[in-house]
């Protein structure tokens, strides 16, 4: 049996959507036992799909099947009392519990981490929210894209003028699950150190922020507001993603892809791709800010030749030429890409009700105990074991339970 | 926290040979959380951040010290500037990785087994050694030598094809946006490590692909293309279930407010904040089907309401009536946002030569017995090359002559003269202001951050 980083880590998750089960994910991934809570109509990730045939069907959702993989699932109302009550016999035994409510609804349930640490001093209580448990905007709603718009990313993303750009694929919720992640394991390391339980408060808005590359530093070193410019590094143009015969590249032509003053007579990189060294006499490929100024003469002076080849061409000459140029998949891409398969990132898995998928594989990989994804769970599936194997309910208090709606 | 209390990571080293943005991300988290970083620079090969943004954009006088780019993701790290290249400088690296905890490095793959550095060496020296290799495409498969910068990226991910306006091309975000999602994936990856060490005193190897570490955020999209045969349109600001949800004009110049409805609840809240209770009969409004079908129509009226208002004003309205709302905020407003302020994202970092400045939390992450914030400033070139060699064993004449043999430095190898590097650094602001890339330069801006001296 493969070894497991974290089987000796016990977790009950409440939390519902993306950011909390991306990093219960990643922990249950890794071995821990994570126990999801899902509320009796279940996660609400199961509801969003994408359905097979777009058909909805609360165990065949796309999303959740793929945030809620290596884990085991109760449903269990924790707003009532008598949920309340189950979930702390389950945190008796657990190192963490990870939520996604705002302050406010934790203490209302008596779940928040001063509610908890009296009874559970070695508990670590995990909380991502929209803005965080403290602060003047603590009780304000959000999601994905006011995170994403709170960061300065966004501001920054998109064409000078329209409106500014959320990046896709809820980005801010998967950045907010990685940064819970990172504080559940650095509160465990705590706690070996230094004893005792914790509260990790994740704010979705500052775990985007977090990301900022340099638009507050630009301000703050320099005074300069930076603005949305084609989504565009301050450092030059191209950098960016264009149109070529069958689809789109990145065109990055890195530190050395233009003529450089230092070997006057040697031909550049970027001019060998395009077989015209007559381009190195052009002021645009001299002078960076040329480029970034009047980069729609420069984008006239290229697109002939990027329109002229395909993507695959481009690239490979590009690299060839050690130019760092990038392509652009799609979903359908990435499925069949080589590079991946060669490294065998998706993982192919059968799942008792969805059938065959093909999921996200692990992140990194690790020599010693590789990260590993089995199916997500039926909801309500490990109900009896956890409250009759565990918790020592008699079969026939599922029943009740069930009856009442808490289960 | 209490004095006797140290942080999670203190005792632990890191040996940090990563640079740019990706895995100094990563070893800023660790450092952060009170692990000794050393991070090594190359006298000829800067790491390229010490040539970015330079404070007051003026590159006069030694320009890597100045460096914003370089400071804000390198703060709680020690530095040597040692020659790889050299075998004296290779013996550094041994001789610290056998008192080392973790190794990180961002070179492309080649590199450390080129340099006798790889995982299968290095762990003859320290068994129980935890490596992360962060690089663009990952050690092994057919792109693995492929040149891979941050831009490149996000777009190699996936993430591109569904960023961007309804029918128009692939967008990348405003920044790298993989490397630091990367990075930070990294660091969560190295502390699972860690974990199992403590557990087994087992180390092990990382292999993080750039490029695979982001795809996970293209799950649904893969989903939906297996399920359906269907590829993810790009659209804008809008949401596959929430309706509406954009970014709407504000008052002001590029001034902007986004707001999100999940249900008929919230819309309800929305219609009546901003006084349009008619909505609520409106056909076209009143149920989410409708509003998806008729959304453009929607956002004009919103955007009637939203651009007679500033953005905060929009935010705290409609989030006093339980909507979803947030202002889109600039570099210079989150440093004034009070919310940000109250939570201590930005640590006032005091750098030789730049005086006070704000530095970004890495680690969003909150906690109560400890924080995890930036101590220290970064550090200058090959500021601590003799501090580390005398606590690795050499004496002071091993230390001279490394430095005669150019081993070790503390200035950079430029290939031309300085003030030739400073004019090229220093961008063109008044032609950026123009041309709308930039939207104000403040000259006062330290009064106004409270950082002047």
């Amino acid at each position: 049996m493969a070894k497991r980083a974290l089987s000796d880590l016990r977790v009950i998750d409440i939390s519902q959507g993306i950011a909390g089960p991306y990093a219960t994910k990643l922990l249950a991934d890794a071995g821990a036992n994570v126990t999801k809570i899902e509320p009796p109509a279940g996660d609400y990730t199961r509801r969003l799909g994408p359905f097979p045939g777009d058909v909805p069907d609360p165990e065949k959702s796309g999303l959740y099947l793929h945030l809620n993989t290596s884990k085991r699932s109760v449903t269990l109302d924790v707003s009532v009392a008598s949920g309340q009550v189950i979930l702390k016999k389950l945190l008796a035994a657990a190192d963490v519990l990870v939520c996604g409510e705002k302050a406010s609804t934790l203490r209302a349930w008596g779940l928040s981490y001063d509610d908890l640490r009296g009874e559970f001093p070695d508990l670590i209580v995990a909380q991502v929210s929209p803005f965080g448990a403290t602060g003047p905007y603590a009780e304000y709603e959000g999601n994905n894209i006011t995170a994403m718009a709170m960061s300065t990313i966004m501001y920054n993303t998109g064409e000078p003028d329209r409106e500014p750009l959320a990046t896709g694929g809820q980005a801010g919720e998967y950045l907010g699950g990685v940064q819970l992640w990172i504080g559940i394991l650095a509160a465990l390391e705590n706690r070996e150190r230094n004893g005792g339980g914790d509260h990790v408060d994740v704010s979705m808005a500052e775990a985007v922020a977090a990301a900022d590359e340099y638009n507050a530093a630009m301000y703050g070193f320099q005074g300069a507001v930076r603005r949305r410019y084609y989504s565009r590094h301050i450092f030059g143009y191209p950098n960016d993603i264009m149109e070529c015969a069958d689809g789109y590249i990145v065109v990055i032509p890195g530190a050395s892809g233009f003529p450089s003053p230092l070997q006057p007579d040697t031909i550049s990189p970027m001019a060998l791709l395009m077989e015209d060294i007559e381009l190195d006499k052009t002021v645009f490929f001299q002078q960076m800010g040329e480029r970034m100024v009047h980069w729609r003469e420069f984008e006239a002076l290229i697109s002939p030749y990027l329109m002229s080849k395909s993507a695959m061409e481009i690239v490979m000459t590009a690299q060839a030429l050690r130019l760092p140029f990038a392509f652009v998949p799609t979903a359908s891409d990435l499925l069949s890409d080589e590079h991946l398969a060669e490294r065998g990132f998706f993982e192919h898995q059968q799942h008792p009700r969805a059938g065959a998928i093909t999921l996200p594989g692990a992140p990194f990989k690790m020599s010693v105990t590789p990260l590993t994804e089995s199916p997500a769970p039926l909801r309500g599936e490990a109900n009896a074991d956890v409250l009759v194997g565990e918790l020592g309910y008699e079969t026939g208090d599922l029943t009740i339970l069930s009856d009442r709606g808490v289960i | 926290m209490t004095d006797a209390q140290q942080l999670p990571l203190e005792g632990i080293r890191v040996i940090d040979l990563a640079q740019v943005f990706a895995g100094p991300a990563c070893t800023r988290i660790l450092g952060d959380l009170g692990a000794d970083v050393i991070r090594f620079e190359s006298a000829n090969r800067m790491d390229v951040t010490r040539n970015l943004i330079i404070t007051d954009n003026d590159g006069i006088d030694h320009h890597w010290h100045r460096a914003s780019y370089f400071v804000i993701r390198n703060t709680n790290k020690r530095e040597m500037v040692v020659d790889l290249a050299k075998e004296e400088g290779r013996e550094i690296v041994r001789k610290l990785v056998a008192g080392a905890d973790i190794l990180v490095e961002s070179f492309t793959p080649r590199v450390m087994a080129n340099f006798g550095l790889d995982y299968e060496a290095l762990s003859k020296i320290k068994p129980d050694l935890i490596m992360c290799s962060l690089s663009g495409y990952g050690q092994y498969g057919s792109m693995r030598d492929f040149g891979a910068y941050g831009m490149g990226l996000e777009p190699a991910s996936g993430i591109s094809s569904i960023t961007g306006y309804a029918g128009g091309p692939p967008m990348r975000s405003g920044l790298s946006f993989t490397d630091p999602y990367s990075g930070f994936v990294g660091a969560g990856a190295i502390l699972t490590a860690l974990r199992y060490r403590r557990r087994t005193g087992k180390g092990q190897y990382i292999d993080l692909s750039e490029q695979e570490a982001a795809i996970p955020v293209m799950a649904a999209a893969l989903l939906d293309y297996q399920m359906n045969g269907r590829l993810a349109e790009r659209r804008g600001d809008r949401s596959g279930y929430a309706a509406p949800q954009g970014c709407y004009r504000c008052a002001g110049d590029d001034r902007w407010a986004v707001i999100s409805c999940e249900n008929d609840a919230e819309f309800e809240r929305l219609a009546r904040a901003t006084g349009h209770a008619e909505w609520l009969d409106d056909a076209r409004f009143a149920t989410v089907t409708a509003r998806f079908e008729h959304h453009d129509e929607l956002d004009a009226a919103i955007t009637a309401w939203t651009s007679q208002r500033d953005h905060y004003d929009v935010m705290r309205t409609l989030q006093a009536a339980g909507v979803k709302a947030a202002a889109v905020l600039d570099g210079k407003e989150i440093l004034f946002d009070p919310h940000f302020q109250a939570r201590h994202h930005f640590d006032i970092v005091d750098q030789p030569l730049l005086g006070k400045r704000p530095v970004q939390r890495h680690l969003a992450a909150k906690f109560t017995r400890f924080e995890a914030k930036a101590r220290r400033a970064a550090p200058l070139l090959g500021e601590h090359n003799d501090e580390v060699l005398r606590e690795i064993g050499y004496s002071d004449e091993q230390i001279a002559k490394l430095k005669e043999d150019a081993v070790i430095a503390d200035q950079p190898n430029l290939p031309v003269p300085a003030q030739y590097v400073a004019a090229a650094l220093k961008l063109p602001y008044d032609r950026y202001l123009e041309h709308g890339i930039l939207q104000a330069v403040d000259a006062d801006y330290r009064e106004q951050l409270g950082i002047a001296e």
